[in-house]
């Protein structure tokens, strides 16, 4: 693995940092291509700073339509990294994929400052579990989905390993794919909730 | 041991007896609150499934008779049996504990806006377990208990909507006597405040939230989170509770008061409707469990606290938790060579544990430092809320939001999972560590008066670093100081000191 330069910008994950070269790596080349998060922490109420919470797993209705937008610290919701499995557990939009919201959070805020925004590298649905382990060098079979006291929520109950695998990958892309058609309700309910 | 009697349930409320009586409603909400996150605590949500699946084929195989291949499929099935239900109940009961949490800010709020401020700690000094709801009609005692039938027949006696007749007493079975429940007396509540408080009422400082359309919008509650969910039998997550099943309301008159009280009677203790599951008893003295037909238990229209029938109530969840472990204690009573069902996934912990347990000699000193530890932030949790109810709004936002939610996700939870990893001998038995929810003295605890509640709970998790650095070391760290230094400093007369965490750099 190659040194990774000190993160100059801290996000919550791929796809969501808003400068040149602010990605983990520093070698994406545009807003919005950052390759992975640039901050790690668990969950509700124990991030850091500003912009730095994620979402999904603790918190309210409207704190879930906003990951990674929290005004201050200790403010966020859930743990970063955010990856494509995690589902948002509360209010009208739950069970739809929270990395895809708070990409289209990034993007709404990039529009309004007139600002560019490039693809974000793992694809359109957001970073697998397989992708941040590869990125990082990580054993394959390390789990980076936090807060997993309540079961892991990229699994199957499948007896045989590989049958497994695939169950739960074929189920994470339902989930991403139904909220990616979703994604217009999905924004009017947190206009709703908003309001 | 002889149950300790929390409160009696009197036969009238009026003017007279109106704040006793709010703080004795209050004190009802709390005791539920530790009643069901010992019995959480107990379960083993998400343990591995290669590991289960082998200890069952194991045991199978040992019996005789079976073939390989219907061991293996056996096993399979009963090992999702296990892992779907142990991560259903402590979802269901988890679903519960919030809302129940939020009734007792509801009562409080009621309390605040007629009376006065709530007083948290004198219930917590007294919340001695085995415990009973003393007057409650027929009396019964309540463990800090594993989960178990027996412990979830308890929860039905809790949440029962209607009276019940006493399994224990042959008399009552025999006479028409009259029974009351805590709904019946929310009921009293509510004519007592039509009658004699409609409002307005002072403006005192509630843990509500101001409307969605105003700049100051910033809610306090939420029903559900990633451990009110669970996954079925094909891995898709299920919620334990429904998208709005309930709120934080401000309480201003008569009329916000009395619907407050709908929202917790609706929910849960008091939910009487027509054609609904109700409480009885068999020969054996427990309860009748419905009826499950292809894994899934039989409810009547009656069982649901909504009219979308998205979530039960709190009756029917454990009723469905109680049918369930029926069905399966004996599917796996029946199949040879396997052990007893809630063996698989509850944590072998004593009823009623007490720091003094723990105290012996030879037992762990992590487990002591632990259970105090747990102990303190328990109690700091409710000195925090009593807190909310003197200060102003962002005060009130900043204690409940980084103090109360931090401490309920993460610092109480991480010891009562944490501490499950001790054993230690009681009488002849070897138990696994429990919380014991027991009050702690920030005012005379090891006869120290200058320290404050925050600076003693940090004594207290840099004792148990020490004393136990491979599980608790991490504490101590600068990384994680996001943990327990970031604790909103509260003292025990209310007042929040200034505290501004470092920004990293």
């Amino acid at each position: 693995m190659e040194n990774i330069l000190p993160p100059i910008e801290l996000h919550v994950c791929m796809g969501l940092n808003s400068c040149q070269h602010q990605g983990y790596s520093g070698k994406n080349a545009c807003a919005g291509m950052g390759d992975c998060a640039t901050v790690l922490h668990p969950c509700h109420t124990v991030n850091e700073c500003k912009g730095q919470g994620g979402c999904g797993l603790f918190g309210t209705t409207e704190e879930f339509c906003i990951p990674s937008q929290n005004e201050c610290r200790y403010q966020g919701s859930c743990g970063a990294p955010i990856l494509d499995s995690r589902f948002v557990t509360q209010g009208p939009n739950r069970g739809t994929s929270v990395w895809q919201l708070a990409r289209k959070r990034f993007e709404q805020k990039r529009a309004a400052s007139q600002l560019p925004v490039g693809p974000p590298p793992a694809g359109p649905y957001g970073p697998s579990n397989a992708y941040i382990n590869q990125l990082k060098g990580q054993d394959p079979a390390y789990d980076n989905a936090m807060c997993g006291q309540s079961g892991s929520k990229e699994c199957s109950y499948a007896a045989d390993p590989k049958a497994r695998a695939e169950a739960a990958q074929q189920r994470v892309r339902q989930m991403v794919e139904e909220s990616a058609r979703r994604m217009p309700d999905i924004l009017k309910n947190c206009s709703c909730v908003e309001h | 041991m002889m149950p300790h009697k929390l409160f009696a349930i009197p036969p009238v409320v009026t003017p007279a007896n109106f704040a006793e009586v709010m703080q004795q409603a209050i004190a009802l909400e709390l005791a539920t609150i530790p009643t069901y996150l010992s019995t959480y605590y107990s379960i083993l949500r998400a343990q591995d499934q290669d590991d289960l699946y082998a200890k069952l084929l194991k045991q199978l195989a040992a019996a005789p008779g079976a073939s390989e291949v219907d061991i293996t499929q056996l096993a399979q099935e009963l090992k999702v049996d296990i892992l779907v239900y142990a991560n259903k109940a402590a979802a269901l009961i988890m679903s519960v504990a919030i809302e129940e949490m939020l009734h007792m800010a509801l009562v409080c709020n009621i309390k605040q806006a007629i009376v006065g401020p709530p007083d948290l700690l004198s219930i917590n000094k007294v919340l001695v377990f085995p415990t009973q709801l003393d007057g409650h009609e027929p009396e019964f005692t309540i463990n800090a208990a594993k989960l178990s039938l027996a412990q979830l027949a308890t929860f039905l006696q809790i949440e029962s909507p209607q009276p019940f007749k006493d399994p224990a007493d042959p008399r009552e079975l025999l006479q028409a006597v009259k029974y009351k429940t805590i709904g019946q007396l929310y009921l009293d509540i509510q004519q007592c405040i039509r009658v004699n408080y409609p409002g307005p009422y002072a403006d005192r400082p509630q843990l509500t939230s101001s409307s969605p359309s105003s700049a100051r919008h910033r809610p306090y509650y939420a029903q559900n989170s990633i451990n009110t969910v669970y996954y079925d039998r094909e891995h898709k997550p299920q919620f334990g509770g429904s998208s709005d099943s309930g709120h934080l309301v401000g309480i201003v008159d008569a009329h916000s008061a009395v619907k407050a009280i709908d929202e917790i009677m609706d929910q849960g203790e008091g939910n009487t409707k027509d054609d609904q599951s109700l409480l009885h008893f068999g020969p054996d003295k427990m309860p009748i469990p419905l009826p499950v037909v292809d894994g899934k238990v039989q409810f009547k229209s009656g069982d649901y606290d909504d009219k979308s029938k998205e979530e039960l109530s709190h009756f029917a969840k454990f009723l469905e938790l109680y049918s369930l472990g029926v069905h399966y204690q004996q599917k796996f009573a029946r199949i040879g060579g396997l052990a007893d069902f809630f063996s698989y996934f509850v944590h072998d912990q004593a009823p009623n544990p007490k720091q003094a347990d723990y105290e012996v000699v030879g037992t762990p000193a992590g487990l002591a430092l632990a259970s105090r530890l747990g102990n303190a932030i328990f109690t700091y949790i409710l000195l925090m809320i009593e807190a909310c109810y003197y200060a102003d709004e962002d005060t009130q936002f900043r204690v409940f939001m980084y103090g109360v939610h931090k401490s309920m996700i993460w610092l109480l939870s991480g010891v009562g999972n944490s501490i499950r990893g001790y054993s230690y001998a009681k009488g002849t038995q070897t138990y696994a560590g429990a919380l014991t929810f027991e009050y702690f003295d920030f005012a005379n605890y090891a006869g120290n008066t200058l320290l404050t509640p925050k600076e003693q709970i940090l004594g207290l998790v840099e004792e148990l670093a020490a004393a136990d650095a491979p599980h608790w070391g991490w504490m101590t760290l600068p990384e994680n100081s996001v943990y327990w230094p970031s604790l909103p400093d509260v003292r025990l007369d209310h007042r929040v000191a200034p505290y501004v965490p470092a920004i990293p750099a």
